[in-house]
């Protein structure tokens, strides 16, 4: 009797225990109460702290290659290149390129805040990261999670699970993240600015925009197609009118399909080994050096656009250049209404908004071109 | 972590990243713009043509 329970204490996984794997419990369940309790990103970081969790119980080889569960959802949803694309098919059925259409300036703004990212990149190599792993901790600058996912596994996979779980943390943390910045590079006189109400957007004008967008975008970056053909894809769906059911699978049922395997697997590649290194912690610095520099640099763009423009533009819109959506534009929004109460500035904030999605895309594949 | 970096690399990756995520911005803002005004003529066109009334006399009635 004796015997058979020693077996059986001796065949469970209790005995193959690491402190690693300690640790690692102790990430998830930080995340699993950030995700429950405060709601940052819940459907994020729930599937990505039990993927954390269950990864790090021993003998459970949920991600042994050729035979793990989880393995398999990694490698034919993530090294694939299945996930990413599909998360920005719902997103282009959710998103409205509406205010964009309407001021096409603010993809200006767009691109602006990508040169946070530029900067991050070459802060990392001078942190001794090499130049891969550097794109894909400046990647984190553009707040795009299924971006930084797409271009990590592609360039240093080994950092897929820290950057992953950095660009959610930092999106979820954006209201408390950029208004200091908001205010730091920002005068009194500048967040009073009124902006005009946008123009109205015809039907057509919005059906127009995902077919030229994606048409220009892939013709003169062709490594952006998968990710920015998915996005036009489903925007089409969306303006369309037509194709109501596929509108809603894309941006709901499939969306949440493929989002508790995104988060799934993501976790479940942050394994003691590969986590637990001095290496994670730079990476969370950086990704949040990434975030503030990205949000100045979209700030700045906008008092430089203001330089040349007639109808001024309330430079605080320029934050929302980093995609984040719509929560970097809500905060816009309240940081604009706070200085002015008359200031409604969540509409045109939406714009840099969406026109940062695609510039971090078409910025994530020119990385992809140049170190792929 | 690396100690050799090429930097002339990294030089071209953070050159040619931003000037070319300007210029893909730039080209789309002004297809956007072209594409919206000549929508908005055509529009336009199609209302002013619906809302014109009818020449008299070129209506053919045909009464049973």
């Amino acid at each position: 009797m004796f015997d058979i329970f020693k077996q059986l204490i001796m065949s469970s996984g209790a005995v193959s225990l690491t402190g690693g794997n300690l640790i690692m419990w102790l990430v998830a369940f930080v995340l699993l109460y950030l995700a429950v309790k405060k709601q940052y990103e819940p459907l994020l970081l729930l599937p990505i702290a039990f993927g954390i969790l269950v990864v790090n119980l021993p003998l459970t080889f949920l991600m042994e290659p050729e035979h793990g569960l989880i393995w398999f959802f990694y490698h034919y949803g993530i090294e694939n290149d299945i996930i990413p694309p599909l998360i920005f098919l719902g997103l282009g059925a959710m998103i409205d390129f509406g205010p964009l259409i309407a001021n096409p300036k603010t993809l200006l703004l767009g691109a602006g805040a990508q040169v946070g990212l530029y900067v991050t990149f070459f802060a990392a190599i001078l942190f001794g990261f090499d130049l891969r792993e550097a794109a894909s901790i400046a990647i984190i600058g553009g707040a795009d999670g299924p971006t930084t996912i797409y271009l990590t596994s592609k360039l240093a996979p080994q950092l897929l699970g820290a950057t992953a779980v950095s660009a959610y943390a930092y999106m979820a943390l954006v209201p408390i993240i950029q208004p200091p910045i908001m205010k730091l590079l920002t005068t009194d006189h500048e967040r009073k600015i009124v902006m005009s109400k946008l123009r109205p957007v015809s039907r057509l004008q919005k059906i127009c925009f995902p077919i030229i967008s994606a048409m220009t975008i892939m013709l003169l970056v062709p490594a952006s197609a998968p990710l920015i053909s998915m996005l036009m894809l489903g925007n089409l769906f969306k303006e369309s009118g037509v194709v109501e059911r596929l509108t809603k699978a894309s941006s709901n049922e499939l969306m949440n399909i493929v989002t508790i395997f995104l988060g799934l697997s993501v976790g479940a590649t942050m394994t003691a080994s590969t986590f637990l290194s001095p290496k994670v912690l730079f990476i969370f610095f950086l990704g949040l050096f990434a975030f503030i520099i990205s949000t100045a640099s979209g700030l700045l763009m906008a008092k430089f656009m203001n330089l040349f423009l007639k109808n001024k533009i309330n430079p605080l819109i320029g934050a929302a250049g980093v995609s984040a959506v719509p929560m970097a534009a809500r905060c816009v929004h309240k940081v604009g209404s706070e200085a002015n109460r008359r200031n409604y500035l969540l509409m045109h904030a939406m714009g840099p908004n969406v026109a940062g999605v695609i510039g971090t895309v078409v910025a994530a594949a020119i990385l992809l071109k140049n170190l792929g | 972590m690396h100690s050799m970096t090429d930097w002339s690399k990294v030089l071209e990756v953070f050159g040619s990243g931003i000037v070319g995520v300007y210029l893909v911005m730039i080209l789309l803002q002004l297809l956007t713009q072209l594409s919206t005004r000549i929508i908005d003529l055509v529009e336009k066109g199609n209302k002013t043509g619906a809302a014109a009334p009818k020449p008299p006399g070129n209506d053919v009635e045909v009464k049973a």
